[in-house]
């Protein structure tokens, strides 16, 4: 059984492409035969986070258009056997792209892999009603910020009433643990009071991120980075184990308070 | 009962019961009563020409009596509205300020204000214990 999973969030810049390319990694690590698709034409980074745009010859309007096959525009990765890109244009914008075609492009690849995992542009427009359009399941990310939990649960809502998902799963982006600490962050309760969706893990804010996405080499290939772990234990929950959340604070209430909210308290 | 005082109208006009959390740019518009049995979140709107009952935590705007109807009332489990609107009467969350009650609240309004006070009101659930 294939999973076709969008990877969404409303507000821009709270780290879809990267979770987008961390659980694909981390998946195809671990065996599974992957592929991610950048919904976000005209603004298209996941070639880059994954350090293949280099390879960049057809993409997904190409397709579309019929210039060329949907194997033709898959990019193999060069870490692992398993990892595919399926890139699309920098140079048009997202009319090129139609709910339909998500689809019809989505129902093809789901044939040949177990994990088809789309990377959504910001916003609640055209691209992203197709980048849902072809999509069974949603990963929500947010960061622990007010406006970007209320455009969160913005997401949540046309999800549901616009492509039929329910119960997407939370991935809470940038934790920064001295701010939490201190009491000047929204705290993981707050923002699970009000979305009330089930958390699939939360990573820290740390540089590794930053540096590892620069080179092209998503973070969880890391062994010893803390949020390559947390991207690590992301995929297991994916995949059904049940992996407690991660120490990110010395405070004993803190990681209970987490243990609860994710259902193993 | 004070209760059915409370909700005057709530047994005679015709009612709409909503299931589940109303998300933000979510909204629910009726000329009757409207009961949410969930969550109302910031960003979401509900307006009703009668009262409006919210099982669960109210914090985005609800506008009760819309069409001009003053004894028209808002009650919710926990009341921690953006906004609060009663006929013509507006009243809006205290800037900055985190305002936490404990327990199910009645808003309505009273010589020209919107006062919001605990629901069912204490002195009576005592009472009844
Ligand atoms: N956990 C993290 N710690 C530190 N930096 C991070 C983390 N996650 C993402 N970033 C950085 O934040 C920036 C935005 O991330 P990303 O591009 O993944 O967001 P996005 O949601 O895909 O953005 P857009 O809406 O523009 O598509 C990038 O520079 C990325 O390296
Ligand atoms: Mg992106």
């Amino acid at each position: 059984m294939s999973e076709v999973i969008v990877v969404t969030s409303g507000k821009g810049g709270v780290g879809k492409t990267t979770v987008t390319a961390n659980i694909g990694c981390g998946l195809a690590m671990l065996g599974y035969k992957v592929v991610l698709v950048d919904a976000d034409t005209g603004l298209r980074n996941l070639d880059v986070v994954l350090g293949m745009e280099n390879r960049i010859v057809f993409d997904l309007t190409d397709v579309i258009e019929e210039k060329c096959r949907l194997r033709q525009a898959l990019i193999k990765d060069r870490r692992f056997e398993e990892l595919f890109l399926l890139p699309t244009a920098q140079t048009k914008d997202k009319s090129a792209v139609t709910p339909k075609d998500m689809q019809n492009i989505c129902s093809q690849l789901r044939e040949h892999f177990d994990y088809v995992i789309v990377d959504s542009p910001a916003g609640i427009e055209q691209g992203f009603q197709s980048a849902v359009a072809g999509v069974e399941k949603a990963i929500v990310v947010t960061v622990p910020e007010v406006a970007a939990v209320r455009d969160a649960d913005r997401v949540v809502g046309l999800l549901e009433a616009k492509a039929e998902i329910r119960d997407p799963k939370l991935i809470i982006n940038r934790l920064r643990m001295q701010m939490v600490q201190r009491g000047d962050m929204m705290t993981l309760e707050d923002m699970h009071d009000i979305l009330g969706l089930e958390l699939l893990g939360v990573i820290p804010d740390d540089e590794q991120v930053v540096i590892a996405t620069n080179r092209g080499d998503p973070i969880v290939i890391n062994e010893n980075s803390l949020s390559g772990r947390a991207f690590k234990d992301i995929v297991r929950r994916m995949l059904g184990e049940p992996v407690p959340l991660m120490n990110l604070e010395n405070g004993e209430g803190f990681f209970n308070r987490l243990r609860r909210i994710i259902g193993l308290g | 009962m004070a209760v059915q005082h409370a909700l005057n109208g709530l047994n005679d006009s015709p009612t709409v019961l909503v299931e589940g959390i109303l998300r933000s740019g979510q909204s629910v518009s009726f000329e009757g009563n409207v009961v949410i049995l969930g969550d109302v979140n910031p960003g979401a709107q509900v307006t009703a020409g009668g009262n409006v009952v919210v099982m669960g935590v109210l914090r985005g705007t609800v506008h009760a009596g819309a069409a001009g109807n003053e004894q028209a009332v808002i009650v919710a489990f926990r009341l921690r509205p953006t906004q609060l609107r009663i006929a013509n009467y507006i009243a809006r969350s205290p800037d900055g300020e985190v305002f936490n009650p404990n327990q199910p609240e009645i808003a309505r309004v009273r010589d020209g204000i919107v006062v919001i006070e605990a629901f069912p009101p204490s002195g009576e659930r005592q009472g009844k214990k």
